[in-house]
Formats: C-alpha cells, sequence, structure tokens
C-alpha cells in the first residue's frame, strides 16, 4: 500500500524559467518564496516518488487522437524537449522515472474502466519541466508525469476529473509497494495561451478559486468551478486547474495559498498551494 | 465556451504544425520551403497564405488551434525571451488591439 505524503499544486508558465525577470522584483520575490516553500515541504515528507500531473500542450500527440490522460512509464525522463529548451532557458534534464508504479496505474486504471494512455518516451514542455527546475532541480526524487488534455474540445469536465483522482487514490492505496508518494499539479491559473487574450490574466477568478481552494469544500468548487467559468477566464489554459482539481480528489481539508500573484509580464495569473491533509 | 472552441480539429495545419515542432529538419524546412511543405501536409491555399502572410487573426477564424498560434509565430520569429515585447507578441498586437488593450488597462502595466 503506498501512501500520499504530499500535495501541492503550482503555476508552470514558461515566464518563470525563460524570462523570469521581467516580471515585477515583489512577484519574483513572491514566486522564489513559494517555490522554496514547497520544495520545504516536499523534502520534510520524504517521497520516493513524485506523481506529477499537468496539460500537454498538444506535445505528444497529434490533434486527430488526443486522449485525456497519459502516463509516463519510462525508466527515465529527459526533457525538455528539444524545440523548448531555448524558450524555458533551461538545461536538459534527466529525472529517473517509475516504471512499476507507472505501468500498476495504467493497468489497474483499465481494470477501473478508465482509459490511460502510456508513452515510454514522452516529451516535455513547460507543464512537466518548470515545476521539476524548481522543485527537484537535481532529479533526486524519481517522477511518473501523468499529463492531461486541458485545451482541446472536448476538455473533460471537472468532475469526471476529480472521478479519476479518487480512483487513482484507490489504485495508490491497493498498489503492492510502500512508496511515499508526492502529489503535483501543474498549470493555471488564468491564461489564454496562444488566444485572443494572450496577455489577459482575470486576477478576480483566480482569488475566487484560490479561495474556494483555502476553504476545502469539494462539492461547492466543483459546483461553481466549471468549464465555462474556467473558459471565461482564459480559454485553453485556465483549464489547467483540472490538473488542481485532479489532485483535489487525493487530499481534505483546506489548502494554503503559499502566493499569488497576476503576472502579466508571464503572461499568467500565477500561484501556488499545499495541502496539509491527504486522503486516506 | 471559450476560444478553444474553434478549433477545426480536422485543418491540416493543426497536424503539420505537431510534426514541425518535433523535427529539426522540418523546422529548417519551414525557413527555406513553407511553400513545398504546406504542399505536403495538404494545406490548402487559404491556409497556406494566411500562414504565409502570419495573419494571426485569420489563422484563429479559420480553425488553427490557439496554441499552436503562439507556436507558428515562435517559428517565424524564435522562441527565445518570449516576453511580451517579443516580436511574436508583437504580432498579437497588431491581430488583437482591443482585447490587448483591455488586458493591459485591467493590470496597470506594460512590460
Amino acid at each position: 500500500m503506498a501512501r500520499i505524503v504530499a500535495a501541492m499544486a503550482a503555476t508552470h508558465s514558461p515566464g518563470l524559467t525563460g524570462w523570469f525577470e521581467r516580471a515585477p522584483l515583489d512577484q519574483q520575490t513572491l514566486a522564489l518564496g513559494a517555490f522554496k516553500e514547497m520544495q520545504r515541504r516536499l523534502e520534510l515528507a520524504r517521497p520516493d516518488v513524485v506523481i506529477a500531473f499537468s496539460n500537454d500542450h498538444l506535445l505528444n500527440w497529434p490533434i486527430n487522437n488526443i486522449p485525456d490522460f497519459t502516463v509516463g512509464i519510462g525508466e527515465e525522463h529527459v526533457g525538455p524537449a528539444d524545440w523548448f529548451d531555448e524558450w524555458l532557458a533551461l538545461d536538459k534534464y534527466r529525472i529517473p522515472g517509475h516504471p512499476a508504479l507507472a505501468r500498476y496505474i495504467v493497468n489497474e486504471g483499465a481494470r477501473r474502466r478508465l482509459h490511460f494512455a502510456y508513452l515510454r518516451d514522452m516529451q516535455f514542455d513547460d507543464g512537466i519541466s518548470v515545476p521539476m527546475h524548481y522543485l527537484n532541480p537535481e532529479g533526486r526524487i524519481p517522477l511518473v508525469p501523468v499529463t492531461l488534455n486541458c485545451t482541446v474540445p472536448p476538455i473533460p469536465a471537472p468532475e469526471h476529473v476529480y472521478h479519476v483522482g479518487t480512483l487513482l487514490r484507490d489504485i495508490l492505496r491497493a498498489y503492492p509497494g510502500d512508496e511515499r508518494i508526492a502529489v503535483l499539479a501543474s498549470g493555471g491559473l488564468s491564461h489564454e495561451p496562444g488566444g485572443p487574450r494572450y496577455f489577459w490574466v482575470d486576477e478576480a477568478f483566480d482569488r475566487w478559486f484560490l479561495d474556494l481552494l483555502a476553504q476545502g469544500d469539494h462539492a461547492r468548487l466543483l459546483r461553481e468551478c466549471t468549464l465555462e467559468r474556467m473558459e471565461a477566464a482564459g480559454s485553453g489554459g485556465t483549464c489547467e486547474l483540472l490538473a488542481w482539481i485532479l489532485v483535489l480528489a487525493l487530499t481534505t481539508g483546506p489548502a494554503d495559498i503559499l502566493a499569488y500573484m497576476p503576472a502579466v509580464a508571464w503572461r499568467c495569473g500565477t500561484g501556488m498551494v499545499a495541502w496539509n491533509d491527504l486522503a486516506a | 465556451m471559450g476560444n478553444v472552441e474553434r478549433c477545426d480539429k480536422t485543418l491540416p495545419l493543426n497536424e503539420m504544425i505537431f510534426y514541425v515542432r518535433r523535427d529539426a529538419a522540418l523546422r529548417e524546412r519551414w525557413k527555406t520551403d513553407l511553400e513545398g511543405l504546406a504542399r505536403e501536409f495538404g494545406l490548402s491555399r487559404e491556409e497556406h497564405e494566411a500562414l504565409r502572410d502570419k495573419d494571426i487573426r485569420r489563422l484563429n477564424d479559420m480553425g488553427v488551434h490557439q496554441y499552436y498560434l503562439s507556436q507558428i509565430l515562435r517559428l517565424f520569429y524564435g522562441a527565445a525571451f518570449n516576453t511580451n515585447a517579443h516580436p511574436a507578441l508583437d504580432a498579437y498586437k497588431r491581430a488583437y488591439p482591443e482585447e490587448t488593450a483591455r488586458a493591459m488597462a485591467a493590470a496597470g502595466q506594460v512590460r
């Protein structure tokens, strides 16, 4: 029986590594402080593996056949993909995978009537690269990357994604190993990458969403934070909060809001949270 | 729903960007032989012309996925240091002046 020992979430905008210093100094300080606090909590939790959930920005699958969920099952994960290293201003990194756990998730998902696509050689853009840069810079914590479709219609509904989170909780509980698992949601908050409102940050939405997390009322969040609401706050980007909603199912109670910045320079509402109480 | 709902998932250009982005040889051809590349991927004349003209608004209206619009501009203008002052983002400001002005006014800062 594996155990969840940490749950957190953070924005992964490329500006956080690619043009970090273009944001006002107070936002830079806030972001670095929050990442540092996440790293501190991660170290305290002593995880054997981190499962990271992020949007796949049309990177791993062609548009004719996009799965809702994809698990990276490789022995080792190497990123960023060539096209992204200049954009992210990151050197190549290598992080060990955890194929046993990753493959178990794929197969147990299928037994629960849930389709996880998988890739042995997953490619990585900002979604996994940015949080790994800040939270797992030496690649010491093995990684199981799980990507979601947050941007190509039909985007899965929040209640379905939350349900997948509860199934994953059961799958991890049934895993025949005693791994300590950290779960990390990557993406959001409001942004519309490549859309007409590319420069738009919806601060009111972001603060409302973070307040819902701080209250910890899952039912209310699922009732109010609909796909339409997220799309209105930035199409094709804000829905990355689906990764947060998946991780939410692995927690109970309120989240600590570590930081929020309406960072127009990074073209993204930028926030970091951590949960204290984890689903048994 | 939002702008991504405009996406025409069956548009050849939406297939083409996926492959160009992950292949250094195709990225090179993007610079030297865009027309040949467009032909091989089965783009319509309309798609090719909008692409050649870097006409973001037209491409968006045509159903190119919005995320690929940003990729198209980076293929043309380069990907490094993609700040709001980058030529790729200037192209957005020109294509969507009203949306951009509203966003900047809301933020109270232009950087």
